[in-house]
């Protein structure tokens, strides 16, 4: 059994005097199932060889999955074909994952990503077709309003200390409510079909269409900077900044945490925050990317949002995240879909594919880990 | 009204005796809560629309289409009573369902064969999931995930998107009937609800499940094998899923693969309203009933007042909210 092995104080004859500050509880770190304090500490802290880092495994694997991809069909390696439309895919659920990271760092999940990126999908359309807002507007405006669901996700979390799992299942159910009456009421239906100047630069041109003199841009779609600029803000805010440390080492301990002075309660609020930001980053792209601001945008992101961050060595546990294994499980799992797409695989196929990949992946992650644990024991 | 066991279950087996019976006694209230809101619900409902759901024809609709909200949230709720979730269980009910229409449309098998084969495919499934989750120390719930995503596509594997119907009309009568005005699904659900509290109060393997879920360490050290538990508790979630799927089947008349897609949030909503805590330990059969039935009644003011019926998720979120809510607070006031 790979769970907590602390019981839980629920309550003991003994609990009933009043708890020292220290003790007061604490809002549960996820659900708990997993994480063993050696595994929580991971590779990195362990000092293990190089070949026990997950992201070393993906490489490789996707490497060895485009050079399969392609030579039995060559229009994979075909720019306009499979390329481009692959690193929109990339981009947009590079995003989501790392919007699903933001919660996980705490060891909390957001089952809401979804639905927080088609709320915030919905308010840029309505800026569009209502306000006849710029394009930069609507962009700004579903950050904010994804960055307001999380953070709201965050306080309810901190404020009544119940499992983040459970809040954000609620606001799955709330929100889906809330977002097909939205466009009921003010689309009229299921989709705005405004089209604001520049969304469709935005959704179809490459950097190869924009050339200064002879030199033209290489073949990277437009929406590649914004996933670009969310993992480079994510790794920085992690890594670099004294909140995003603060926001691990609450989801390492959140008792440590509070015992070193870090104001969890705000962290939380902030990381789920985070979430809900990048949720919204990810509704925007992807309605840019199909060219509309529909009720159904988001719906297919919770799979992914998990497998992106998990197959880039993110634990669920909390803790420790990683940005850039994120881009590469979402890189993973696109290519996989494009290649067996070319393949012509039926959409069953693709679904039974992906969740053996996840499984394979995630087992040898684990056994890569108890060979390096091993060998590092054995020195 | 009679959607309900006369007993409930709660106890943190593995923690202090004082503990278990305040869990217990929380337990209780929460279902004494839940009863009461069913009751009100009810009760408003019937005053408003002039006793048109107390009319024997939908008074059987709101029970029949009650049937699978039960047995799905049973499903998940012996998960969780080892602190472990099931993402795969709509998925799973789709597919036992799918095969057991297959076995019949197709390969032309009597339900006497074709239901028993889809429910060995659910327990299989869940056998599948709990080894997996035992072997790889995987998360159960990244598993699950995995699983739901093979299993979604096997049951598109099985007929594409086309539809099976027809394949037995004696079965799709037998679900359609009633007993004393009590449609038969919903007795199977009820006979399934009172064999897994059965398990959960009385069976020395379901007592194992409650100690694994409430204190594996404590467990283990009185000779109980954590692993087992998990792998049990996920073959009885993949049965009990098997189970909504025969019973989708019974009553459908046609069923094709997006079966199951809209059961799994409604999966966990029954059993955490019902008062089951995510961390294991603690199950309430009497609990996930009463919930599935709240949420039914919600479903059921929706066609009766015409709302829209997006209303219904909103409400659904703010339930699901709000009775972990009141539970909360309650357990902080008792300690």
């Amino acid at each position: 059994m790979n769970r907590k092995s602390t019981a839980t104080p629920r309550g003991g004859p003994e609990t009933d005097v009043q708890p020292p500050r220290l003790d007061a509880p604490v809002p549960d770190d996820g659900h708990g199932p997993e994480g063993t304090a050696a595994e929580r500490v991971g590779p990195r802290a362990a000092g293990l060889p190089w070949w026990a880092n997950p992201r070393v495994g993906l490489v490789v694997v996707i490497a060895v999955l485009v050079l399969g991809f392609s030579s039995a069909r060559p229009a994979f390696l075909d720019v306009e074909l499979t390329l481009v439309p692959l690193q929109r895919d990339i981009a947009v659920f590079a995003v989501v994952g790392l919007a699903q990271l933001a919660a996980l760092s705490l060891g909390h999940m957001n089952l809401a990503v979804g639905r927080m990126a088609a709320l915030a999908a919905f308010s840029a359309g309505l800026c569009y077709d209502r306000f006849g807002a710029p394009l930069v507007v609507g962009l700004v405006v579903a950050l904010v309003v994804g960055a307001l669901v999380g953070a709201l996700a965050g306080g309810i979390i901190t404020a009544t200390g119940v499992n983040s799992f459970v809040v954000t299942l609620a606001l799955d159910f709330g929100l889906l409510g809330v977002v097909a009456l939205l466009y009921d009421r003010f689309a009229g239906g299921v989709a705005f079909s405004v089209r604001p100047p520049g969304l469709d630069a935005l959704r179809s041109d490459t950097f190869s269409d924009y050339c200064a003199g002879s030199v033209c841009g290489p073949p990277v779609p437009l929406l590649v900077p914004f996933a670009l600029v969310a993992l480079l803000a994510v790794g920085l805010f992690f890594g670099r900044t004294r909140q995003g440390r603060e926001i691990l080492m609450t989801g390492s301990s959140p008792r440590a945490a509070r015992a070193s002075g870090i104001p969890v309660g705000r962290r939380i609020v902030t990381a789920h925050a985070l979430s809900g930001l990048l949720a919204g980053l990810a509704g925007f792209m992807l309605a840019t990317a199909n060219g509309a601001f529909s009720a159904s945008i988001g719906e297919s992101f919770l799979l992914p949002s998990f497998l992106a961050p998990v197959l880039g060595g993110t634990l669920l546990a909390g803790g420790a995240v990683s940005a850039f294994g994120t881009v590469l499980g979402a890189t993973l799992t696109s290519v996989i879909q494009k290649g067996l797409n070319l393949l012509q695989f039926e959409a069953d196929a693709l679904q039974i594919f992906i969740g053996v990949v996840l499984v394979v992946a995630l087992s040898l992650d684990r056994i890569r880990q108890v060979l390096a644990e091993r060998r590092g024991v054995r020195p | 009204m009679s959607t309900v066991l006369d007993e409930d279950m709660g106890a943190g087996a593995g923690q202090g005796a004082g503990a278990s019976r305040r869990t217990a006694l929380s337990l209780h209230r929460t279902e004494l809560v839940l009863a009461l809101v069913a009751v009100a619900g009810f009760g408003v409902l019937a005053a408003t629309t002039g006793g048109n759901i107390l009319q024997p024809g939908t008074m059987q609709a709101v029970l029949q289409f009650l049937a699978v909200p039960i047995v799905v949230g049973l499903a998940q709720m012996v998960v969780l009573s080892v602190g472990q979730m099931n993402l795969s269980v709509g998925a799973l009910t789709g597919l036992c369902a799918m095969a057991a229409a297959s076995l019949m449309a197709d390969s032309g098998l009597t339900p006497w064969l074709a239901l028993p084969a889809a429910l060995l495919v659910g327990a299989l499934a869940g056998l599948v999931n709990g080894t997996l989750v035992v072997l790889t120390r995987i998360n159960g719930f990244i598993v699950t995930l995995a699983t739901m995503s093979v299993i979604s596509g096997l049951r598109f594997s099985i007929n594409g998107t086309g539809t099976y119907q027809d394949y037995s009309p004696g079965l799709v009568r037998l679900g359609r009937a009633d007993v004393l005005g009590l449609p038969v699904v919903f007795l199977v659900a009820v006979a399934t609800a009172v064999l897994v509290w059965f398990f959960f109060a009385r069976c020395v393997a379901g007592r194992m499940l409650l100690a694994s879920g409430g204190n594996p360490f404590a467990a283990r050290l009185s000779g109980i094998s954590n692993d087992r538990s998990v792998v049990l508790a996920h073959l009885l979630s993949g049965l009990l899923a098997a189970v909504a799927g025969v019973l989708v089947v019974a009553l459908s008349g046609s069923v094709n693969a997006s079966v199951g897609d809209d059961l799994l949030l409604p999966s966990f909503a029954a059993p955490i309203i019902g008062g089951v805590v995510l961390t294991g330990g603690v199950v309430s059969v009497l609990g996930t009933c009463l919930a599935a039935f709240i949420v039914r009644l919600v479903d059921v003011a929706q066609a009766q007042y015409g709302i829209n019926p997006r209303w219904v998720d909103l409400v659904v979120g703010a339930v699901v909210l709000g009775a972990v809510l009141v539970s909360q607070r309650r357990g902080k006031g008792s300690s």
